[in-house]
This record gives structure tokens, C-alpha cells and sequence, in this order.
């Protein structure tokens, strides 16, 4: 889960890293108690914030109210701010760049830094420095080793998988030099969420979430058995996807847009969740208007109970009609395979009152993509003509 | 010991009163793995389908005698502790099976299995199966592998434990069998990679080629074209990496695994197509297509 600049800072602060006075301004009305000069900043979750005119420096305080109107009104890469934060300017000299994230290609934790931060750095050398202690890098971070320290305390503590400051500078405070963190961008790593008492509001990186997205991610909920929804993403398509596994769902949207299908969203579940996660990821992915097909699909699973986790299809399904009033007359294509997949498609077999069209391991998932495509578009070409013989 | 547990292996359990470690542990015992004790802290004295139950680990070994590896069903808070308490007692080879482990969990079990020349595969690791050598470890294949998996001279290594399984049923389908097929799980830190895997299969004599199923996301696709290029990487190797669609959504999206995230121009998948094209790996468009170029570099 990826923080807000404030939220960051509030983090670098409880763990000593001095950080700038700032305000939360999180009404139009808000007006800061800080004189000018200040800079306004929004506070949304993707990058690139100041070249979009998402930071602003307020001069005096007449400029105050055209400065919020202004940035107020603006979208960042589709994210509308609901928080503003009010700054103090600081004087430094250099803008420095650091950071600390687990780097896959050794393996471990690791920590980017570069004098020359600010913002284009990634154009820009960086030095990487492992931390691993037997690679015995630490020593050479040209930083001092206290600011270090409470860095590093600060991102294993707070389990980070990725801490950024940039830019990160050297200023002065009552006479005495002071390192400052100017930004901050914190990632927390939500599998460890059960040993923190995190109190976050569910956000989604780099857009806006919808109502379908909030609601999905709250199904795993409570219950780490099997996950359901924790990844969904609304897309623009008509085809809505039930997938069912972290690969096989990536290879199937591939296939099925390789076969000109356009995906509703993209969604999976996986390792054995109950029938009711099933069901409550299934009126999700319904509940989205304009739908011309279902794509239940999935390997042949290892360990997932095929009878359990299609049941919550199927309960899905019913209630869906039921209690959302859906029609659900478009055709509903699952192909799948493993654990009970036999005893689930002789129950599949007893359901008649949805369009389905089931398919084992015989079909490949690129064939069963193929075949979505060309019900989805019968049905389209049926509800076209229907439409104008009225 | 390596990653590729020799036949008649013995392993341990641990977590095995738990949920999913009461389903796999007939699943396993039936394909011929050979489970000669199960750990869960507080069920010391049971026994499981024929298998004595200890309160730890050194007292397993204590009543069985060493051991070649244990498979861990325990929950993911608890995954960090339970391997410490394998390597404590000697053990060198661990496989994973639980999701959503912390990432630095992951990091310090890797580097404690560096410090401790051990062997860990996972987390989020759905098995290692080797059927010429009845070897089944964690829920790969659930209860009728045979279904899948054919014995053969193909390796399988995903960082998808689903398709793993899709992989060799597609192989079994044209008429390939499978000499080793793992999952490597799709986290942000694994423990054994693609490369460490494809490194000893260089030495296993009944591996003709590999087939590796990578997604968007970490860096380890590339290690395996570095050594392919440099040579240490010498069997075919056929690659398909999945999530190319992701590319044109915003970026910062985890899909499905918790390392399927690009974060830099090197973790979208078509860069990871581009860099193991160069090294010379053959890379499949279609899914379907994996058993056609399969036949093509063993030949």
C-alpha cells in the first residue's frame, strides 16, 4: 500500500528524521496558520506531482485563495486530491536522493542514494548499495550513519518495501546543520499487516479506485485463507473475468485480447478460497453495467476445490439476479480443471437457468478465450437486432 | 544436497495438522514421497496418517534421524520461525508452500539460507514434482498428478503455481513428459530463482530442455538471460511471460501475485521477451505454441 506524502512524513517523523512543518488543509475552506511563503502540495499517490503544477508556492496571503482554487480544480493522472497539505519553505543547497526498497536482483534490501536528487534523478547515475551485512556495503553510504540508522529502523520496523526521500537536503536549524526530508513516498508491504495496527483508508496507486475496487479488496478481509479480489481493476471492456490464479489470470487476459476480446476488469482468486469469497467476487464483477459475456477461467488447479470454489459461482450468480436484479442472459463461458472438477460440472450440469458453456482440460485457455470472443459477439449481434425489430 | 532431492528422499512436515497440510499429506504419501514425520508445536504425540507428530523439529530428527528437507504448510506469519528451526536442526532443503509472506521475512530467509549454504523454495512455492523419481513436495498436481504430470525429459519452472500444471498438462497433451517441475512462487523476494534452478538441471541427466513461465514484475527472467549469455545456462530454455496487457494500465497495480507489479521499464513483460530473446532463448507468442517450440530446441 502506497502512503500519502503526509502519512510518509508523519512515519519519518515518528522515527526522528526532521521533517518540514506542515498542515493538513482538507477542505477548500481550510486556511493554514502558517505565514507565507509556504508551498501548497496535493496529496495524491502518483508521481511527477510538481511538473502536472501539483505544488505551488504561496507568497503571500492574497495569493492563498487562487492558489487552492486553482490546484484544487486539477486532476493528477486521474486522481482528484481531497487533501492539500500546507509547507514551510526550506533553504538547502543540494537536493540529495535516497532511497531503500528490496532489490530481486540480489535478493535483499538495498539502498539507492546520488547527491545530484531532485526531480528528473532517474535519468540520472545512482549509486546502489547493498544490505545485506556480508556484502559489508553499508560503511560506504557517503551519509552519516545516525540518519542512516533511523532510516533503515524506519523501514524494517514499519515492514516498507519501498521508502523514498527526494529530495532529502541539508539545511539549517537554530544555527545547527540538519538533514530534512523534503518528500517522502512509502510503500508498506500489506502481507504484513497482521503485526501492525496500520489504520490506512483503502486507496488504489496511480488512479482514482471505483466503488467495485474498494468493495473487492475488502473480501480477503479477516480471513487469510485463500484470497479473492484483493487485485481487481475495472477496465473498459464487456466481457467480465473471474479468473482464478496470479498467472494463469495474466495469460488469459493476454489471450483473450489477443482474440479481440475486451476485458470488464481484470480480477483473481486463488489458493483455496471459501465458496462465500467466490460468491461475494462474483456479484462484484457482475454488478458492472453493459456486460455481453462471464469468463470463468482457470488452469487445472494444484490445491483449489473446483466443486467449492464454482458453488460460489454459481451462488454468485443467483444472488446477483436476485438481490442486484440483473438479467444475466449473456453467455457465461468457464473452462477449468483439478481438485473436484468432475463432482462441479455434474452440479454445473443441474443449473439451467444460465447460458453455460463449460469446458475441462481438453480446451486450452487460449481455445476457451476464442471461444468468449465468439459468443459474446453472437449475443451483441442478437441484442443489436433485438433492439431495432422493437 | 541441491534443489533436486535425489529418490527415496526423506522429508519432513511442518504445519501438518494445519488445513492444508491434512489434504496434502495422503497426496504426497500416495505418489511415493517418503514423509517420516510432521511438526506442529503443541501436537507432539499424534499421528497422521501414519506419521508421528513431534512439538519441533529437533526433536523430529532426534527420533527419526536426519533428514533430506522439510515442507512447510504452516501459516505465512509464522513461515520465518519455522525455517529457522529447520536449519537449526540441520535441515538444508525447505520448500514453502504459504502465500502472502512478508517481504522482509522473504529477505532474511534467503540470506539466511546464504549464510547456511540451505536450500529454500518459496514462499508461495506450490511444489517440486519429479515423477520418474515418485517425488511429490507440497499440493503440486493435487490428488492425481499422474494426470498431469508424465514422466519425461522436460523441466518446468513458474513463478505461477497454476501454471505449472497448465504447462505440463499442454507438454503431456503433444506428447512430452516432465523430469522436474517446480514453482518458485510469484513474491517480490524468492528464495530459489529460475537461474538457480535451470543451473543444476544443467547436471541432471534426464533434463533435455526447460520450459519457464515468467510475468510482469522483479528481475529474475533477466538472470537467466545473463547466464544464458555467458554460457552457464546451456540446455534450451523456452520461455512465455504473461501480463503484457498490464502495460497499457497505469503502472503501481499489483495483479494477483505480490511481485506481478512493474515498477521500471525492466519489469514490464516486453522488455523480459526482449532480454531473453537476445541471449538466444526461444520465447513463445501463444500459450499453445510451448510443445511446438519445445520439439524444435531439443531436436
Amino acid at each position: 500500500m502506497t502512503l500519502y506524502e503526509f502519512e510518509g512524513k508523519e512515519l519519518l517523523n515518528k522515527y526522528g528524521i526532521t521533517v518540514p512543518r506542515f498542515e493538513i488543509l482538507d477542505s477548500a475552506e481550510a486556511v493554514p496558520s502558517v505565514s507565507p511563503p509556504f508551498f501548497l502540495k496535493v496529496q495524491v499517490l502518483s508521481g511527477k506531482r510538481a511538473a502536472s503544477g501539483g505544488i505551488v508556492e504561496v507568497k503571500n496571503k492574497k495569493d492563498f485563495f487562487s492558489a487552492t482554487k486553482t490546484i484544487r480544480s486539477k486532476k493528477f493522472n486521474g486522481e482528484t486530491p481531497q487533501k492539500i497539505i500546507a509547507e514551510e519553505k526550506i533553504s538547502f543547497t543540494r537536493e540529495h536522493y535516497l532511497s531503500v526498497y528490496y532489490d530481486t536482483a540480489r535478493r535483499s534490501p538495498a539502498l539507492l542514494y546520488t547527491i545530484d536528487g531532485g526531480s528528473g534523478v532517474e535519468k540520472r547515475k545512482i549509486e546502489k548499495y547493498s544490505l545485506r551485512a556480508e556484502d559489508g556495503e553499508m560503511g560506504n553510504i557517503p551519509l552519516p550513519r545516525p540518519l542512516i540508522d533511523k532510516l533503515l529502523s524506519l523501514f524494517f520496523s514499519e515492514d516498507c518495501v519501498l521508502l523514498e526521500i527526494n529530495p532529502l537536503v541539508e539545511s539549517e536549524k537554530n544555527g545547527k546543520k540538519i538533514w530534512m526530508a523534503l518528500d517522502a513516498k512509502i510503500k508498506l508491504d500489506s502481507t504484513a499487516s497482521g503485526r501492525h495496527d496500520w489504520n490506512y483508508p483503502p486507496r488504489s496507486s496511480g488512479h482514482a479506485p471505483t466503488l467495485r475496487e474498494i468493495e473487492a479488496k475488502k473480501i480477503d478481509d479477516g480471513d487469510y485463507r485463500g484470497t479473492a479480489g484483493s487485485s481487481f481493476f475495472d477496465m473498459e471492456g464487456d466481457i467480465g473475468i473471474l479468473a482464478s490464479g496470479g498467472g494463469a489470470s495474466l495469460m488469459a487476459l493476454d489471450a483473450l485480447i489477443k482474440k479481440k476480446g475486451k476485458p470488464a476488469n481484470y480480477t483473481e482468486y486463488s489458493g483455496n478460497p471459501s465458496k462465500e469469497k467466490v460468491e461475494k467476487l462474483t456479484k462484484i464483477v457482475l454488478s458492472k453495467p453493459g456486460l455481453s459475456g462471464l469468463w470463468v477461467i482457470g488452469g487445472v488447479a494444484n490445491f483449489t476445490d473446483i466443486y467449492e470454489t464454482l458453488s460460489g459461482l454459481v451462488d454468485g450468480l443467483k444472488k446477483a439476479r436476485q438481490e442486484l436484479s440483473l438479467t444475466i442472459d449473456y453467455p457465461i463461458v468457464i473452462r477449468r480443471g483439478g481438485p473436484r472438477d468432475e463432482e462441479a460440472f455434474a452440479m454445473l450440469a443441474e443449473v439451467k437457468d444460465f447460458d453455460f458453456h463449460i469446458y475441462g482440460r481438453e480446451t486450452s485457455i487460449s481455445k476457451s478465450a476464442e471461444e468468449m470472443v465468439r459468443l459474446s459477439n453472437i449475443y451483441k449481434k442478437i441484442k443489436k437486432s433485438g433492439v431495432k425489430s422493437r | 544436497m541441491g534443489l533436486l532431492l535425489p529418490k527415496n528422499a526423506k522429508l519432513i512436515a511442518q504445519g501438518i495438522t494445519g488445513s492444508e497440510g491434512r489434504v496434502a499429506l495422503p497426496w504426497m504419501q500416495k505418489y511415493g514421497t517418503k514423509i517420516v514425520a510432521g511438526v506442529t508445536p503443541g501436537k507432539g504425540g499424534q499421528e497422521l496418517s501414519g506419521v508421528p507428530v513431534f512439538d519441533t523439529v529437533e526433536k523430529a530428527v532426534e527420533k527419526v534421524g536426519q533428514v533430506d528437507g522439510s515442507v512447510l504448510f504452516v501459516p505465512p506469519m509464522q513461515v520465518k520461525k519455522a525455517v529457522e528451526e529447520a536449519i537449526r536442526a540441520g535441515i538444508r532443503f525447505i520448500l514453502i508452500g504459504a502465500e502472502k509472506v512478508p517481504v522482509a521475512d522473504a529477505s532474511a530467509m534467503y540470506e539466511l539460507a546464504l549464510k547456511k549454504g540451505a536450500n529454500i523454495i518459496g514462499p508461495s512455492s506450490v511444489g517440486l514434482i519429479s515423477p520418474s523419481r515418485k517425488i511429490k513436495i507440497g499440493s503440486i498436481g493435487g490428488p492425481n498428478p499422474d494426470q498431469v504430470y508424465k514422466e519425461g525429459e522436460i523441466a518446468v519452472i513458474s513463478k505461477s503455481g497454476g501454471m505449472t500444471s497448465e504447462i505440463a498438462l499442454h507438454l503431456g497433451q503433444h506428447g512430452f513428459g516432465i523430469s522436474w517441475a517446480v514453482g518458485i512462487g510469484g513474491e517480490r523476494i524468492i528464495c530459489a530463482d529460475f537461474a538457480d534452478f535451470l543451473l543444476e538441471l544443467e547436471k541432471d541427466f534426464t533434463t533435455k530442455a526447460s520450459v519457464i513461465f515468467g510475468e510482469l514484475g522483479g528481475t529474475y527472467e533477466e538472470r537467466v538471460a545473463h547466464l544464458v549469455r555467458e554460457k552457464k545456462i546451456k540446455k534450451p530454455v523456452v520461455a512465455f511471460i504473461a501480463g503484457e496487457f498490464t502495460e497499457t494500465l497505469p503502472s503501481n497495480i499489483q495483479f494477483g501475485h505480490a511481485g506481478a507489479i512493474i515498477e521500471g521499464r525492466s519489469s514490464r513483460p516486453s522488455a523480459k521477451r526482449k532480454i531473453l530473446a537476445q541471449s538466444g532463448i526461444t520465447v513463445a507468442d501463444d500459450f499453445d505454441e510451448i510443445a511446438e517450440l519445445v520439439k524444435k530446441v531439443i531436436v
